[in-house]
């Protein structure tokens, strides 16, 4: 059952992926599929339409949830990226206060690898985040603010 | 998740994170703590807590001087950089953060020119923690005085007397008992030139005049002494882990050898009033700036007496008089420039 | 957590910690001098030859009671 949620969640960032102009040659390197299975995905074949629901339903959670739970079934930090990037119809702001200490544990937290150290302070790019506030509800300092950006939806 | 693990070994302490980003490692050694606390006082989450410094110090309750919640513990570095002593140390992917440039560090140190060092090894035994180690190579002693000694063996009658009263013990007998083959109480007598400093003592005694000796030092003085001769030369040495930067060296070094940095610069202050003359601050005082004068016994001890120029204002006797007759004022704390405006902020809240 | 215990059993009631005690010495001047307290508000008295503890919670756990008593009846633990 994981794996068909997988598959689901591989189909939508396909569809993304492709809408956005990418090849499927592009789209097969970036999710680590054969280019025969993308094609496959495009054109609705080898995958249940009950898969495909199952992921857009994960794709509205909240983007805590959606994340943790795509990094569940993969295990993959860098296919999790693409896929809630891709999925993610919100845009974040994301900010660090003065008051952060450097202690590095939003950096070790971040299931998205958005956040590096600068000279004692987290730095976030705000292009990576998704929104899911684990670093805000893990900063000892309360330092971090994240704001959602109204993109026109 | 990342979550910390600790882990504690004798009175030592670990605590640890790991996450495939890297892994941060604070360790604190106990052997090296002075009981100060202000780890605790600029711990940013309050995971450190300053242990019952005058029982441990004193009575033999066996607990580390600081306690780690690693529950709460963000492995920032803070207490690492604050701690006036090194006793806490945090390491980056097994990189400690006082080798980084972005970690602001307190500046102190302690050094011994050995340019200027004459080996008398005042500091060695002044020091509070026994961190300095004089190593020295004193001159031969036979190279300084200059002389000459005979004894006529003809004349000497094996009496002995010389060997007896050579303060340098450079005159060796080889006695055996006579027998009818070989009458003599003695076979042979000696002169260790090495040893002979030509006081002369041995012609001196001599009841039948068998030594002929002169020392040329008294008649012609230095002249034929090569200076280089009489130098002691040596080493000297500081161990960091346990030197405190506390300046006894440089105070007592007669030759300016010794240069010492203090990280804190303050005020301390005793309420003779107050002062119950306990003795816990002179106990835990790792610089031995506090004592008490010299009481005749059966006396009252008077109250606490106290020399700033050792204090390195850390504050370990602030915390543990049980009176509250001692405060240690910072009025600054010297570290390396930082760019980060939090870590700039809690090392001045050292101050107060 | 270190504690200010006492043993009463090996307590000899000869009252060298009452007097060593900085903080009874603070509450009850006299103690420094050798007297008896004046006052049970002090951390600990000898009461009936043996010593008991008043006021523990006063105790700052400084470490000078214990090395003045012959007899190891007052501890921290």
């Amino acid at each position: 059952m994981p794996k068909h949620i997988v598959s689901g969640l591989k189909y939508l960032t396909a569809v993304e992926l492709i809408r956005e102009g990418l090849s499927q040659k592009e789209v097969a390197k970036i999710l680590e599929m054969d280019r025969s299975t993308v094609s496959h995905y495009l054109n609705g074949r080898n995958l249940s339409w009950n898969s495909i629901e199952v992921a857009e339903i994960i794709t509205k959670f909240c983007p805590k949830d959606f994340l943790t739970l795509t990094y569940a079934l993969l295990n993959d930090s860098e296919k999790t990226r693409v896929i809630v990037k891709t999925c993610s119809k919100k845009s974040y702001k994301a900010s660090v206060e003065e008051s952060c200490i450097g202690c590095g544990l939003c950096v070790d937290t971040c299931l998205l690898n958005a956040i590096v150290l600068d000279d004692l302070k987290a730095r976030i790019d705000s292009d990576w985040c998704n929104g899911c506030n684990m670093c805000r509800d893990v900063c000892p300092t309360d330092s971090i603010k994240i704001l959602e950006v109204n993109n026109g939806y | 998740m990342v979550t910390n693990t600790k882990e504690v070994k004798g009175k030592d302490i670990c605590v640890q994170r790991i996450s495939p980003e890297e892994k941060r490692e604070l360790a604190y050694k106990d052997d090296v703590c002075i009981g100060c606390g202000i780890c605790a006082k600029i711990c940013p989450t309050e995971a450190i807590e300053l242990g019952e410094i005058g029982a441990i110090e004193r009575t033999g309750v066996d607990e580390s001087k600081i306690s780690i919640d690693e529950a709460k513990c963000v492995l920032c570095g803070m207490c690492s950089s604050a701690c006036p002593v090194d006793a806490l140390d945090l390491k980056l992917d097994e990189k400690s953060i006082k080798d980084m440039a972005e970690y602001p560090q307190l500046i102190k140190s302690a050094e011994i020119s050995d340019d200027l060092c004459i080996y008398c090894k005042a500091c060695e035994t002044a020091c509070p923690r026994d961190a300095i180690t004089i190593a020295r190579i004193l001159p031969e002693r036979s190279k300084l005085v200059t002389g000459e000694i005979e004894i006529d063996k003809d004349t000497c009658i094996s009496c002995g007397i010389c060997e007896e009263m050579c303060p340098a013990d450079a005159i060796e007998m080889e006695h055996h008992e006579p027998t009818s083959s070989d009458p003599t109480v003695s076979s042979d007598i000696t002169v260790n030139k090495d040893k002979c400093v030509y006081c002369l003592i041995c012609r001196k005694s001599c009841p039948v005049d068998a030594i002929k000796a002169v020392c040329r030092s008294c008649s012609y003085g230095d002249y034929d002494l090569n200076p280089e001769d009489s130098e002691t030369t040596g080493s000297s040495f500081i161990d960091e882990e346990a030197c405190v930067n506390c300046g006894w060296c440089q105070e007592i070094c007669p030759v300016d050898a010794a240069t010492v940095e203090k990280a804190f610069e303050g005020e301390l202050t005793i309420d003779q009033d107050t002062c119950e003359a306990c003795g816990a601050c002179v106990e835990i005082c790792p610089c031995n700036v506090l004592s008490f004068p010299e009481a005749e016994f059966g006396e009252q001890s008077d109250k606490v007496q106290a020399d700033e120029t050792y204090c390195i204002y850390c504050g370990a006797c602030e915390n543990v008089c049980p009176v509250e007759a001692i405060d240690v004022k910072r009025t600054a704390v010297k570290h390396t420039p930082t760019k980060s405006k939090s870590w700039e902020k809690q090392l001045s809240e050292l101050k107060t | 957590m270190v504690e200010l215990k006492v043993d009463q059993d090996k307590c000899l009631g000869c009252g060298n910690c009452v007097v060593a005690c900085p903080v009874n010495g603070s509450i009850s001047p006299e103690t420094a001098g050798g007297h008896g307290p004046k006052t049970e508000d002090v951390i600990m008295m000898v009461e009936n030859g043996v010593i008991k503890l008043f006021n523990e919670d006063k105790c700052t756990r400084c470490g000078t009671c214990p090395l003045f008593c012959p007899t190891d009846a007052i501890f921290l633990e």
